[in-house]
C-alpha cells in the first residue's frame, strides 16, 4: 500500500515524456549490448579455439587449457600459409599499384583533357559496371586458357589491371580540384604528363589513399578469380583465401588450425581497417553513389 | 568549332589548334591502357560469352561440327538442377535482403542515438563486411557445426549447413549478419541527412518515439530503402563464396546450396560444359540487367548521397 502510493507519487513528478526517454535509452543500451554480443562472440570464440589443442577444442571453455600456439605454428609452416600470405601480398601490392597508376591516369584524362569521343568512351566504361563477373567467368577463362595465362599470376594481374570503379572514383576526385593548379603548371611550361604526375597526382592524395586501401582489401579478400584461375591444380599459386578454403574443405574438424588460418586471413585487413577507418567509409559511400 | 579555330591566325608554335591536337593525343595516350583492359576483359567477354552460349563448347573449345543454336538454352529450360539453382538464388535474395535492411536499419538507429562508445560500435558492426568472406564462413562453419557453440547455447544438435532443410536459411543468416554493417553505413548517412527540425516539430506535438519513427523517419528514408534494396539485391543474386564453402564445393545436400553462379561454375569446371555455363551466365545477366533498369526507373530520379 505504502509502496504503491510512493510509486504513484513519483510518477506524478516525472513528466511522461522524460520517463519514456529514459526507458528508450535503457532499451537502446540493451540492444547495443545484444548486438555487441552477436558481433563479438564469433571472433572471441575463434580466437580462443585457435590457442587450444585439438582435444580441448571439443569443449566449451573460453580459456584454452592448455594454452598453445601450436595451431598457429602448424598452419603457418606445415599448411603453407606462409606461401599463401606471400602470394596474396604480392598480388595485392601489384594490382593496387597498377590500379593507382592507371585509374588516376585515365581518370585525369576523362576529367580534364579534351579529345574527340571522350564522352562515348566514358559511358562505355560506366556500362562495364553492369557486366557481372559471373558472365565474364567462362569467356575470360577460355581466353586466358588460349593464351596460356591460366596457372600463373600474369592472367590474374591482366584482368585486374584497372577497374571501372577506380577510374570513375579518380575522375570524380580530379573534377573537384580547381583548374588554377594546372594553369600555373602550364605557364611554367610543364607538359601534360608532367602536369599530371607532378601537380595533379600529389593533389589527389586522399583519393589515392582511399583507392589504395580499398583495392588492397579487395584483392586480398578475392576468392572467386583465384579459384577460377589457380584452383585447377596450381597449388604453388594459392592465395590466402584459396589456401584457407582448401584447408576448410579438406580438414573439416581441425578447428584450432582452421580458426588460426581464418584469423591470419582476417588480420592484415582488420589492422588496415582499424588504422584507416575513414577511408573505408568514404570509399563505401562513393561506391554507393555509382551503384 | 573548326572554322572558328581556323579563323584565328596561327600564332606560331603552340597554336590553339596545335594545342588541341596535342591535348587530344595525350588524352588518348592516357586512356589507352584502361580502354584496352575494359575492351578486352569486359566488353569483348560479354560478346564472346553470348557467342559461346550458342554452341556446344567443351574444354578444348567449340565442339567439332557444332552449329549455332539455342540448344544450350533448351538444356537449361529442361534442367531441374538449373531451375533449383535459380530458385535457390531468388529465394536467398528475397530472404537475405529484407533481413539485411532490417538489421542494418536497427543498427543505424542504435548508433545514431548518440550513446556512449558509438564510434567504437559502428566500427565493430562494420568489421564483418571488410574482412574475408572465406574466413568469416569458416568461422561460421565452426560455430554452426553439430557440435558447435550455437547448438551448445540453444541445446540442439542440428547440422545447420549439412541439412537440406536448413542450409539455405543458415547462409541467409550468415550473410545478413556479415552485410548488415555495410547497410548500416548507408542508413546512417541517410539518417544524418534528415533535418533535425522535423524531429523538433514532432517533439513539440508530443508524438511518441515509436510513432515518430514510423510516421516520419521511415518514410523519409525511402530513397535509402530503394537504394539498399537494389544494390544489395543485385549483390545477392551473385552469391557464391559462402554456398561453395559450406557445402564443401558440392552445392549439396540435395542441391540446397546451389546458387546460379555456383551452377555456372560447376557446369564449366566440373562438367566442362562451357556452352551451357555461358548460357546460364547470359540468363543471370539478363535478370540482373532487368533489376538495374528497375533501379533506374524507381530510384534513378531521387538521388541519395
Amino acid at each position: 500500500m505504502t509502496l504503491q502510493t510512493s510509486v504513484a507519487t513519483a510518477e506524478t513528478f516525472v513528466p511522461p515524456r522524460a520517463r519514456s526517454a529514459v526507458a528508450g535509452r535503457v532499451l537502446l543500451y540493451v540492444l547495443l549490448v545484444a548486438f555487441a554480443l552477436l558481433f563479438f562472440t564469433p571472433f572471441v570464440w575463434s580466437i580462443s579455439t585457435s590457442f587450444k589443442t585439438l582435444p580441448d577444442s571439443a569443449f566449451f571453455n573460453l580459456i584454452p587449457d592448455p594454452f598453445t600456439t601450436e595451431a598457429w605454428r602448424s598452419v603457418w609452416n606445415d599448411y603453407d600459409f606462409k606461401r599463401y600470405a606471400l602470394n596474396s601480398l604480392f598480388l595485392a601490392v601489384v594490382v593496387t599499384l597498377l590500379n593507382l597508376f592507371l585509374a588516376s591516369l585515365g581518370g585525369y584524362a576523362f576529367a580534364r583533357l579534351r579529345f574527340p569521343g571522350r564522352e562515348v568512351l566514358f559511358v562505355l566504361i560506366l556500362g562495364t559496371l553492369m557486366i557481372p563477373d559471373q558472365l565474364r567467368l567462362i569467356p575470360v577463362f577460355v581466353m586466358l586458357t588460349n593464351w596460356h595465362l591460366i596457372g600463373n599470376f600474369t592472367g590474374y594481374i591482366l584482368i585486374n589491371l584497372v577497374t571501372a570503379v577506380n577510374l570513375f572514383f579518380m575522375r570524380q576526385y580530379f573534377l573537384t580540384i580547381p583548374r588554377d593548379f594546372e594553369e600555373a603548371a602550364k605557364l611554367d611550361g610543364a607538359g601534360y604528363f608532367k602536369t599530371f604526375w607532378r601537380v595533379m597526382l600529389p593533389l589527389a592524395g586522399p583519393a589515392i589513399a582511399a583507392l589504395a586501401i580499398l583495392q588492397f582489401q579487395g584483392t586480398w579478400n578475392d576468392f572467386f578469380w583465384p579459384l577460377i584461375l589457380f584452383g585447377q591444380g596450381s597449388e604453388h599459386l594459392y592465395t590466402m583465401q584459396l589456401g584457407l578454403a582448401q584447408l576448410t574443405l579438406t580438414y573439416q574438424t581441425l578447428w584450432p588450425q582452421l580458426m588460426a588460418g581464418s584469423l591470419i586471413a582476417i588480420a592484415p585487413i582488420l589492422l588496415i581497417f582499424l588504422v584507416f577507418q575513414r577511408f573505408f567509409v568514404s570509399g563505401v559511400t562513393a561506391a554507393g553513389i555509382k551503384g | 568549332m573548326t572554322s572558328a579555330t581556323e579563323a584565328v591566325p596561327a600564332p606560331g608554335r603552340g597554336s590553339f589548334f596545335g594545342m588541341r591536337v596535342r591535348e587530344a593525343g595525350w588524352g588518348y595516350a592516357f586512356v589507352l591502357v584502361p580502354m584496352a583492359v575494359f575492351g578486352l576483359f569486359f566488353i569483348y567477354p560479354l560478346v564472346y560469352g553470348i557467342y559461346i552460349s550458342f554452341f556446344e563448347w567443351g574444354i578444348l573449345g567449340k565442339a567439332p561440327g557444332a552449329t549455332a543454336g539455342l540448344q544450350n538454352y533448351d538444356t537449361l529450360y529442361h534442367d531441374q538442377v538449373f531451375h533449383r539453382a535459380m530458385r535457390n538464388t531468388f529465394e536467398y535474395a528475397l530472404l537475405v535482403v529484407p533481413l539485411e535492411m532490417a538489421l542494418g536499419l536497427v543498427l543505424a538507429l542504435v548508433i545514431n542515438a548518440r550513446l556512449r562508445g558509438r564510434a567504437f560500435f559502428r566500427s565493430a558492426f562494420y568489421v564483418p563486411s571488410v574482412v574475408s568472406s572465406v574466413a568469416i564462413t569458416t568461422i561460421a562453419i565452426y560455430i554452426l557445426n553439430p557440435d558447435g557453440l550455437l547448438n551448445k547455447i540453444i541445446g540442439s544438435d542440428q547440422a545447420w549447413f549439412g541439412d537440406a532443410d536448413t542450409a539455405l536459411y543458415s547462409v541467409v543468416g550468415l550473410n545478413a549478419w556479415t552485410t548488415a554493417g555495410t547497410v548500416m553505413l548507408f542508413y546512417l548517412a541517410a539518417l544524418q541527412s534528415i533535418p533535425t527540425d522535423v524531429y523538433e516539430a514532432a517533439a513539440v506535438d508530443g508524438t511518441s518515439r515509436w510513432r515518430t519513427f514510423w510516421r516520419i523517419t521511415f518514410p523519409l528514408l525511402k530513397p535509402a530503402h530503394f537504394f539498399v534494396l537494389v544494390v544489395f539485391g543485385i549483390g545477392a543474386l551473385k552469391v557464391f563464396d559462402q554456398f561453395y564453402l559450406v557445402s564443401q564445393g558440392t552445392g549439396g545436400p540435395e542441391y540446397s546450396t546451389l546458387s546460379a553462379v555456383f551452377y555456372i561454375y560447376q557446369e564449366a569446371f566440373k562438367s566442362a560444359n562451357f556452352g551451357v555455363g555461358a548460357s546460364a551466365g547470359v540468363v543471370l545477366f539478363v535478370a540482373i540487367f532487368l533489376l538495374t533498369l528497375f533501379q533506374r526507373a524507381t530510384v534513378g530520379r531521387s538521388e541519395i548521397g
